[in-house]
């Protein structure tokens, strides 16, 4: 394919714009910097603000893993992963520890991310008081005031209602004792590993045109109540039916014909790596 | 070999992040540097910065002996303007600048609002030989426990960057150069203490 776009898509213009709100939002964290997002030729409703942080960041020295909702795989990872590749002709992985940049929409990888990756999450929606605040304006403001109360009193209707807290995804979180923040739809199991992370990790809204940073050792703390304390998706007890993996986050899959449920690795290069893991053991010793 | 403005810029970036993230982390910038135009009047690697982040859309100032002449070069180069020190996004602190231009800089930087932590300076300035002595203690948002750093500045910056960072959010971010290429930042999340140099340490 003859390539005639920029290198990684963008003008230069266009990466400084972004560059420079990110060292912004890296000095300030889970502070939302605004930042003139771009048109970009992905389908609509996958969001563009990671893509964009992502060619903003990549080189030629990269190595880009691209994963949508635990999968390597999905249409979205792969036109991604695609657009990425056709405009830097750099290369791809599917293995979190091989990765300089890994590019992600709901999850965090299972694989303990380290110094020298970043991560990029993708963000539909920035900002974790829109529940109850719809004016822009207003809801900078309480975050300028840090008057937070409303985030309280959200997530304590939600007690009151159900019994516990609701959010299945995308739980607010306090970053360095400053800022309440949407880590983007992760589940609750992962929002643990947005504490005192060893990669540098970033979130881009390209809709709503926010860029926000948790760098490495930073305190994040999920919104909870002495009460209530936060909780996260449970997995005890159950295995991955593929790995035999247990403690990360899995699946409920059904199967049609025996009528019963059960679990897989939801990350799925981390199930795979076990997999191939255990054959590889299983080959030695027969050896 | 040329400065290559699209893939030089991208690897000086990710050295920016990367010590952004990690205060304390110095990065080695001399690749990228020693492509730059070394006779600009400030030090190589503060010519990348000014290509990394300047163009029509930001303002800067200079401080330097030869403020008039390298503010000319600078808008040439990246197009953007010169604005009053109090207004500049960018305030480059040149190694031949006065003697209380560092303190006056950091003293009238713009801090952002409550509302726009972001809308202020970041000030680059060009230091004595950065190493990992002994002789400054980081703590803060990137760094594990503690980072130790010598940045050989004007006396009382330290102070004068403090009295800026007093309420967080609001304050400046720096970025710290030296003659060897040498980068490391010091966002305003980032508390910095004089090691109390003791007896049995000398
Ligand atoms: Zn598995």
């Amino acid at each position: 394919m003859q390539i005639n776009y920029n290198f990684a898509f963008f003008d230069e213009g266009s990466k400084r714009e972004i560059r420079r709100a990110t060292l912004k939002a890296i000095a300030i964290p889970g502070y939302q910097v605004p930042f003139a997002s771009r048109e970009m030729p992905i389908a609509r409703g996958w969001g563009t603000g990671g893509l964009q942080l992502t060619l903003s960041l990549v080189g030629r020295d990269d190595i880009v893993k691209v994963i949508d909702q635990g999968s390597d795989e999905s249409v979205n990872a792969v036109s991604i992963k695609k657009l990425v590749q056709n405009t830097t002709d750099i290369r791809t992985t599917d293995e979190t520890a091989q990765a300089t940049l890994i590019q992600s929409r709901h999850r965090i990888p299972e694989i303990p991310l380290r110094a020298g990756q970043i991560l990029v999450l993708q963000v539909p929606m920035p900002e974790p008081l829109r529940m109850y605040e719809p004016r822009e304006a207003e809801t900078k403001k309480l975050h300028a005031e840090k008057e937070y109360s409303g985030a309280w009193l959200m997530l304590f209707e939600q007690i009151m209602n159900y019994g516990s807290m609701t959010t299945g995804a995308d739980h607010p979180v306090m970053v360095h004792d400053r800022y309440v923040m949407a880590p983007s739809p992760i589940p609750k199991f992962d929002n643990a590993k947005l504490n005192a992370s060893e990669a540098l990790i970033l979130l881009g809204a390209g809709r709503e045109k926010k860029i926000y940073a948790v760098p490495p050792y930073t305190k994040v703390v999920s919104l909870d109540f002495e009460d209530y304390p936060f909780e996260t998706e449970s997995f005890e007890d159950r295995s991955c039916r593929l790995c035999g993996s247990t403690g990360v986050f899995m699946d409920e899959l059904y199967d049609d014909v025996s009528g019963t449920a059960y679990f897989q690795c939801n990350d799925t290069s981390y199930c795979l790596e076990r997999m191939n893991e255990q054959s590889w053991r299983e080959g030695a010793e027969s050896r | 070999m040329n400065f290559d403005a699209v893939h030089d810029i991208q690897r000086a970036y990710r050295k920016v992040v990367e010590s952004m993230s990690r205060p304390g982390l110095i990065s080695d910038l001399t690749v990228e540097a020693d492509k730059a135009d070394g006779q600009w009047g400030g030090l190589p690697v503060t010519w990348v910065l000014a290509l990394m982040l300047l163009d029509t859309e930001v303002t800067f100032c200079i401080c330097s002996q030869r403020e008039a002449e390298l503010t000319g070069l600078l808008n040439q180069l990246t197009f953007a303007k010169r604005t009053e020190p109090e207004k500049a996004d960018y305030i480059f602190v040149l190694h031949d600048a006065g003697e209380g231009d560092l303190l006056k800089a950091l003293q009238g930087a713009k801090v952002g609002t409550l509302a726009d932590p972001h809308a202020s300076a970041t000030v680059i300035v060009e230091s004595g030989e950065l190493s990992e002595d002994f002789e400054l203690s980081l703590k803060g948002p990137g760094i594990e426990d503690e980072s130790f750093v010598r940045i050989p500045l004007t006396p009382g910056w330290l102070e004068a960057r403090a009295e800026k960072n007093a309420e967080y959010p609001l304050g400046i971010d720096m970025l710290v150069v030296d003659k060897n290429n040498k980068l490391l930042c010091l966002p305003r999340t980032s508390r910095i203490e004089e090691r109390e140099v003791l007896l049995w340490d000398m």
